[in-house]
Parts: C-alpha cells; sequence; structure tokens
C-alpha cells in the first residue's frame, strides 16, 4: 500500500497547483481578518454563510479537492498506466485506499489550516468552535475525496460531471431546497459543526447531528466500495 | 509414463465483442512452457486476446484459465506472472530504478535491492537507471518496463509487442534474453505482426486473424502447409471466357473462376508451369493478356487463405 | 507489385525471383489548391466539431449540449412566467419580471462552467498527445491555429448566449395578446441582446482559452477556471461589503464573474436585477467598459503571444 500511497502523492503534487492551493486556502483567512476589523461586525449566522458555507465547505473545499480527487485515478486511466498497480497481486482496496489517503494528504492540510485560521480569526481564539470548523472541513475533504476519487475511476468526464455537481447541486439547489440537504455532502459537514459546537452555531434548518455522522460514515464508505468494485470489474486500459 | 503436464494458460471458447463488434471469436488453445508466438495482421485482436488472457479485461464468452485457476478478478496469481502491454507510457518523473523498485514492493518482494539490481541488469540499462525516465528514448523505455516485468521472477511471462520500436541491435538483445528465459523453463506469450520475429523466436504459433484462430503450431509446419494448398493467379485478359475454358485443360490446374468484372481467378499448385502456358494459350486463342498477377506475396494473402481454407 | 518465375526452374536451380513494379496509373494532384485561408477555415471547423462533440460519439455530446439545454431552458422559463404574469396580472405585471437585460446575470455562470469545460477540450488535448506538430509543420503558424480554434469557441459561445435570449424574445412577443405590437415596442431589445451576447461570450471565451492555454491537462483547466469565476464572487462580495466605500467599488470589480455583465447592463441602459446591488455599478460607464476591455483583450494578447512561439 505505501508503494501505491508515495506513487499517488508524487503523481498530484506538482508546483503550480500547491501554490494555486495556497492561494485559494488563504481567501477565506483573508476575509475573516478583514471582517474582524472592520467597524460593522457582522453576525455569525452571516458569517457561517458567506464564508464558512459558501466559501469553505461549498467552494474552496471540493473544488481543491477534485481536482486532486479525480486526477488521481483519472490520469492514471488517462496515461494508460493502471495497469502497472491493477497487476500486482494485490487486493483491489489496497490499490483504491492509498489513492483515496493520498488525496486527503494532499488536499486536507491546505483546507484544514484554511479553516482553523478562518475560524481562530473569527471566533477569537475559542478552542471549541475552532475545533468544530476544522473537524468539519476535515471530514468535508474526506467525503468530497472518497466522492471524486470514485469518479475519476468511472468516468472520462469526471471533472465536468463534478463540476456540475459542485456549482449545481452543492451550489445551487442545497442551498434552497431543504430535502436535498440530507443528499449533499456541504450539509454534512455543516451540520457537524453545528452538532460539534452548538452554542456557537445557532441551529438552523441543517442536518442533525446524528443523522450527520451516520451520513459522512455511509458515504465515505459507500464511495470507497463502489470504487473498488469498479476496479474489479472494469477492463484496464 | 506421466500423464502430460496440465497447460500453463488454457483459453476456452473465449470470444469477446463489443457492441456489434466481434473482436475474438471463439478461440481455444492451450500454452505449455517455452516460447509461445501471436501472430497477425493488426487489428486481428491480439491484443484484446492477450488482455483477456492476463485478466485486464473481461471475456464475453468462454474461460481463461492460468495455472488452473480463473485469471480474472485473482491478484495473487500475479505473484507468478509478468504482463508488458503495448502502451508505452510510464510515469516520466520516475527514475527507472524508482519504478523498478516500485514494481518490485508492489509484488511483495524481500529483497528488493538485489532483485532489482538483477532485473536492470539483463536488460542492460545500469548506466541509466538514475535517471527519470521521462529522459529515455522509446527504445531504453521498453527495456526498463521489460525490467519492472522480470523483476519479481515470474513463472509466466506475457508480452504484447515488446519489440515495437526497438533498433535491430535491441532486438538482438531481447531475442537473445528471451531465449534464455525460456531455457530456464519460463513460459512466454508474445504477440507480434512481424513475420521474422515470431518465426525466429516462438517455438509454437498461434496465428489470429479477424479474431479467429486460424491456425496453431510449429512455425515451419504451418509454412509447409500451406504450400499444400493452391496459389491464385489472376488474369486480365480480353477474352476472359474463352481464356478460362482453354486454362481449365491444363493439368497444372485445379480450378478457374471467371469474376463478374471479367477477371480470371487461376487456382494451382504449380505456378510456374502456369506461367509457362498462359502465355502460349493465349496466344493460341489470340487472347491479348493484360496483367498476369500472382495474388500470394503478401501476408495478407497468406492469413487470408487460412481463414478461407 | 508482381513477381516472376522466369525460366531458370526449368533447367532444376531454384528459381531466381525478380522484382517489377508497374505503371498502374497513379498521378500526383494536379487540381486547384486552396490557399491558407482554406486551412485556417479546417482549424476552425474542426474547433466547432470538437468542442460540439461531433464524431466522437455520444459521450463527448453530453456536457456541452447539456449546458446548452440549461442555458436554453433558462430562457424558456423566463419567457413561460412573463406569459403566465402577463395573462394573470397583464402587461404591467410581466414588465416587472426578469427580461432579456437580467438573462445574463442569470445565466453567467452556467456560460462560465460551459467555457471552463469545453476550452480546454479544444486546446490542451493537440498540446498534450503532440498532435498541435500536425498543424505547425503545415503552412499554418500557431497563431492561425490559435485565431480559428478562438473564432471555433466565440461561435458556439455566442450562438449559445444567442439561443436562449432569441426564445425568450419569441415567448414574450406569443405571450403577448399582441405580438406585432410587441415587436414594435421592444424591437431595440434584438440588437441590445445580440451585442450583449457578444459581449459575454468573447470574455468567457478568451479568458477560458487563456487558462487552457498554459496547463497541459484538460482537468486542471476545467478546475481553476471554474474556482477562478465561482470563488472570486463570495471573496469580492464578503470583502466589498466589509471595507465598503471607493475601495469596495474597486474590489468588487475584481469579481470575475461579473466584469461582462456591467457592459450588458450599459448596453440595457439600467443593471440588471443581480447587478444592481454591486457598488461596481456606481463607477463610471467608461471605466467599466474599459476595465472589461482589458480583461478580453489582454488575456487575447498573451493567448495569441503564447502560441505565436509555438513551432513543431
Amino acid at each position: 500500500m505505501g508503494a501505491v500511497y508515495s506513487l499517488t502523492l508524487r503523481q498530484l503534487s506538482g508546483k503550480w497547483r500547491l501554490v494555486i492551493m495556497t492561494v485559494l486556502a488563504a481567501l477565506p483567512v483573508l476575509i475573516a481578518v478583514l471582517m474582524l476589523h472592520s467597524a460593522h461586525a457582522s453576525s455569525v449566522k452571516n458569517f457561517e454563510d458567506v464564508v464558512l458555507s459558501t466559501m469553505l465547505a461549498g467552494s474552496i473545499a471540493p473544488l481543491v479537492v477534485l481536482a486532486i480527487g479525480a486526477a488521481a485515478f483519472a490520469n492514471e486511466v488517462e496515461d494508460r498506466t493502471l495497469a502497472n498497480l491493477t497487476l500486482a497481486p494485490i487486493p483491489r482496496w489496497k490499490i483504491v485506499l492509498p489513492k483515496l489517503l493520498a488525496t486527503i494528504t494532499i488536499a486536507g492540510p491546505f483546507v484544514a489550516v484554511s479553516a482553523l485560521l478562518t475560524s481562530y480569526v473569527a471566533f477569537l481564539g475559542d478552542a471549541r468552535a475552532v475545533l468544530a470548523v476544522t473537524m468539519s472541513a476535515l471530514v468535508g475533504v474526506a467525503l468530497y475525496a472518497s466522492a471524486f476519487v470514485w469518479l475519476g475511476l468511472v468516468s472520462t468526464q469526471a471533472i465536468g460531471l463534478g463540476l456540475l455537481y459542485i456549482v449545481l447541486w452543492e451550489g445551487f439547489f442545497s442551498g434552497f431546497v431543504s430535502g436535498i440537504r440530507l443528499l449533499s455532502i456541504r450539509y454534512y459537514a455543516i451540520g457537524l459543526m453545528h452538532g460539534l459546537d452548538p452554542r456557537r452555531f445557532a441551529t438552523g434548518n441543517n442536518v442533525s447531528f446524528g443523522a450527520a455522522i451516520a451520513l459522512c460514515a455511509v458515504v465515505f464508505a459507500g464511495f470507497l466500495l463502489l470504487a473498488v468494485r469498479r476496479l474489479r470489474r472494469m477492463d484496464v486500459p | 509414463m506421466m500423464a502430460p503436464a496440465a497447460p500453463v494458460i488454457r483459453v476456452d471458447g473465449v470470444s469477446r465483442w463489443f457492441g456489434s463488434v466481434v473482436a475474438v471469436s471463439d478461440v481455444t488453445f492451450d500454452v505449455t512452457p517455452g516460447i509461445t508466438g501471436l501472430l497477425g495482421p493488426n487489428g486481428a485482436g491480439k491484443t484484446t486476446l492477450l488482455r483477456m488472457m492476463t485478466g485486464l479485461a473481461d471475456v464475453s464468452s468462454g474461460s481463461v484459465k492460468v495455472f488452473g485457476q480463473s485469471v480474472r478478478d485473482n491478484p495473487p496469481l500475479y505473484q507468478r506472472m509478468g504482463v508488458m502491454s503495448e502502451h508505452e507510457s510510464v510515469y516520466g518523473f520516475m527514475k527507472g530504478r524508482e519504478f523498478v523498485r516500485m514494481m518490485a514492493k508492489l509484488h511483495g518482494m524481500e529483497r528488493i535491492d538485489e532483485a532489482v539490481d538483477r532485473a536492470i541488469d539483463l536488460v542492460d540499462l545500469a548506466d541509466a537507471q538514475h535517471r527519470p525516465m521521462r529522459t529515455y528514448s522509446r527504445g531504453m523505455r521498453q527495456r526498463m518496463r521489460l525490467a519492472g516485468t522480470l523483476v519479481h521472477d515470474p513463472e509466466l511471462l506475457i508480452l504484447d509487442e515488446p519489440l515495437n520500436g526497438a533498433d535491430p541491435r535491441q532486438r538482438v538483445h531481447f531475442k537473445r534474453l528471451l531465449q534464455k528465459l525460456a531455457a530456464e523453463g519460463r513460459t512466454i506469450v508474445l504477440s507480434s505482426h512481424i513475420l521474422e520475429e515470431v518465426e525466429e523466436l516462438a517455438d509454437t504459433v498461434l496465428l489470429i486473424v479477424n479474431g479467429k484462430l486460424a491456425a496453431s503450431g510449429e512455425f515451419h509446419a504451418i509454412r509447409a502447409a500451406l504450400n499444400q494448398r493452391a496459389y491464385h493467379v489472376k488474369v486480365v485478359c480480353s477474352d476472359p471466357r474463352g481464356l478460362a475454358s482453354a486454362a481449365v485443360g491444363l493439368s497444372s490446374v485445379d480450378a478457374v473462376h471467371v469474376d463478374p468484372d471479367g477477371g480470371v481467378l487461376i487456382l494451382s499448385r504449380n505456378v510456374l508451369d502456369v506461367q509457362v502456358e498462359l502465355p502460349r494459350l493465349a496466344q493460341a486463342g489470340g487472347i491479348s493478356l493484360r496483367r498476369v498477377e500472382p495474388l500470394d506475396d503478401s501476408l495478407e494473402s497468406v492469413f487470408g487463405y487460412l481463414v478461407e481454407g | 507489385m508482381t513477381t516472376q518465375l522466369t525460366a531458370a526452374a526449368e533447367s532444376g536451380q531454384p528459381p531466381v525471383r525478380t522484382g517489377t513494379v508497374f505503371d498502374i496509373g497513379y498521378r500526383s494532384y494536379t487540381g486547384e489548391r486552396e490557399g491558407l485561408n482554406r486551412s485556417r477555415l479546417a482549424v476552425y471547423k474542426d474547433g466547432i466539431r470538437i468542442a460540439l462533440g461531433f464524431g466522437r460519439g455520444g459521450r463527448a455530446k453530453i456536457l456541452p449540449w447539456f449546458f446548452i439545454g440549461v442555458l436554453a431552458f433558462i430562457g424558456l422559463i423566463m419567457a413561460i412566467v412573463a406569459g403566465a404574469a402577463n395573462r394573470i396580472g397583464g402587461p404591467e405585471a410581466a414588465e416587472q419580471l426578469p427580461s432579456h437585460g437580467d438573462y445574463y446575470s442569470i445565466a453567467a455562470i452556467i456560460i462560465f462552467i460551459f467555457a471552463a469545460i469545453v476550452a480546454p477540450e479544444l486546446l490542451c488535448r493537440d498540446r498534450r498527445e503532440g498532435t498541435i506538430n500536425l498543424y505547425l509543420v503545415r503552412p499554418l503558424t500557431g497563431g492561425d491555429y490559435i485565431a480559428a480554434r478562438w473564432a471555433a469557441f466565440l461561435t458556439i459561445t455566442v450562438a449559445a448566449a444567442w439561443l436562449p435570449q432569441i426564445i425568450l424574445f419569441l415567448g414574450l412577443s406569443m405571450g403577448d395578446p399582441d405580438p406585432i405590437g410587441y415587436l414594435r415596442l421592444h424591437w431595440l431589445d434584438i440588437p441590445r441582446f445580440l451585442a450583449a451576447g457578444i459581449v459575454m461570450a468573447a470574455y468567457a471565451t478568451t479568458v477560458a482559452m487563456l487558462v487552457a492555454a498554459f496547463t497541459l491537462r484538460r482537468a486542471y483547466a476545467s478546475v481553476f477556471l471554474v474556482g477562478l469565476f465561482v470563488i472570486t464572487t463570495p471573496f469580492t462580495i464578503g470583502m466589498a461589503s466589509e471595507i465598503g466605500g471607493a475601495a469596495g467599488e474597486w474590489i468588487s470589480m475584481f469579481n470575475l464573474a461579473d466584469i461582462p455583465l456591467y457592459v450588458v447592463d450599459l448596453i440595457f441602459g439600467k443593471p440588471s436585477m443581480l447587478t444592481k446591488d454591486i457598488p461596481a455599478v456606481h463607477l463610471p460607464a467608461t471605466t467599466l467598459i474599459l476595465w472589461y476591455l482589458a480583461w478580453t483583450l489582454i488575456p487575447g494578447a498573451v493567448l495569441w503571444w503564447r502560441y505565436r512561439r509555438l513551432s513543431p
């Protein structure tokens, strides 16, 4: 597994990619700093909606993870090097899981640090709030990673479909139609955040804590299993 | 007397279709230790067949068994197999040695450095092993890939067009290497569309044409069988029917066809005789010959015999 | 090729095979050779084929046509809603609803994502697989290539931007109890939305192709572009509202998704529903137009420069 893991780490980290991810991760932090120093403090709800929900969980995190996660398998399929891995005498999950972990390893720190700094600045160092935001951001990364690694394995149009999912499903519909929040990774992460620190985050129309945890586990494991199944049954180029 | 050893690979009634296109059609054969060559024109289905034999692709019907087990969805089997696909793409950023090391690790080898050194020496790339593979020439890439395929010392080697793009010196080296490996008791299956390569290397030849197994066995025996067949000579002249009826009278002619477009097709096992007699017949009948073409010198027509036969 | 066995065989020696090549009438092309423009046209047409997925099977067509469908659908919905409002509340009610001027602010993100996904198909593949050399070894220059590709993509984007507006116009005029009257009153909308469509398309095309010109993998180009358009929006809105004032106006100018929309507003003479709250709207018209031109022409120039220097 280690071999696949380090291979994927090398495949997915390029200098420019890392620079762009740093820039993206810095944006919410900037806003939080500005908001803090501005004359009128915006409400927690407003901050949560604009910065945490929309920017961080709704755009930056999924886009960063999409670029990395979909590439994990899609690049191999496109370059026709996947056979190097599938022709090894290892169970298929030992190919999928390290790819997934490598995706999380690369994308995770950017999102986590961004979340940490943003919430630290915005909530004036309140440990519990910071922890809530950071943990839920990381879980969000893990979920998106699982979904997009599977997508990259399954479809040659992974990026287009992933973008559609992020912008239309997560970005648009789930904001308006409450029922869809039960099927939205963004809202699982938000639900977790609320659950971890209920005093700070007033409960809105969100997924309950218990439900969020269960759904997170199901989604993560589900896409992982789907990817393993696909790898076993597909024709490897 | 001992029972014959079980074949290393048993392909039984295997077909593969993609939608309405049949790539491989009802192929059955056994592969035993030594070098087996899969020969056929491009697009004949060799690669599809090899991919099914390695478990990379699924069969539409039939079964493929390697070492007595189904090869599909059976990762432990890869411990004993080394496969090199036709795609030349490599991880450009990796150094050659790193690539072979990775392959060794993936195959769970223990004394990795030893095995890697041995594999790289076998392909004679020790000086280039510390350079990234994107700086390699095409031939070097093939060789390094071969090293990656050999590093875990597999009993069975399946190589798809391994001599693609190799220069003459590399070809010689490669051939010697394969012969040495086969002499050690391994089973090697390699595919090629080049007649001479397969002729030199393979003990057994499997001829694939249009997805079907058209001939199998020892190369020269197949060639001899071909020689038993009638050759085709196509004649274009001013009086097809007249020439045809005269040609039928020759003892060296097996059969005569007259095409709707006016061409005459003469089947004979003694072309030399036909070449001599034909002009005489034409002159006697006052027929002018426009074209006389033996149709048999291209590879396709060699394959063609076997398919129609 | 024909081989002849000679009579040497009769003497018992192995046959000597000679080879002869006959003249079977091969002729080289002597017809008219069309000039450079023909090859440019070929690259252009090929660009259209690639972008819309023609000749590449069903899967390649899904995404581009899906987006075109979504854009048209939005126009259709707007027309239907206006028609319904007209029936229920009369023409005054219909006037209040979003119309041609607002369409682009609603559909802008779809157009940008469409550009983000399709532009890399046009440029990245050729450079990655090396097929760009097939073009460059011909009398075509890199500049010809990029100009033709850009023109092809512009054509498609303009068509995609016009189609829903045309649907909307037809819907509005037919939903009105007096279609001819509607036409006479609102005929000015037609040149307006045609111009607006070009403004949107030129921007989306150029920026998208610029990003695609700098990376080899389509995936990264697409994600980067969407990231650019999607993320700058909440970011600049957030910052602008925090900082406020003149600085806030300038910061909201960096909302890349809105840059062409200000010009669209100017064409229609009033800010659209979605842009009227943005501070940047208050800036003078010339500034907005120049800003748009900067963000379209400079990327265009860089794109040109990048491809001009390519050689096989």
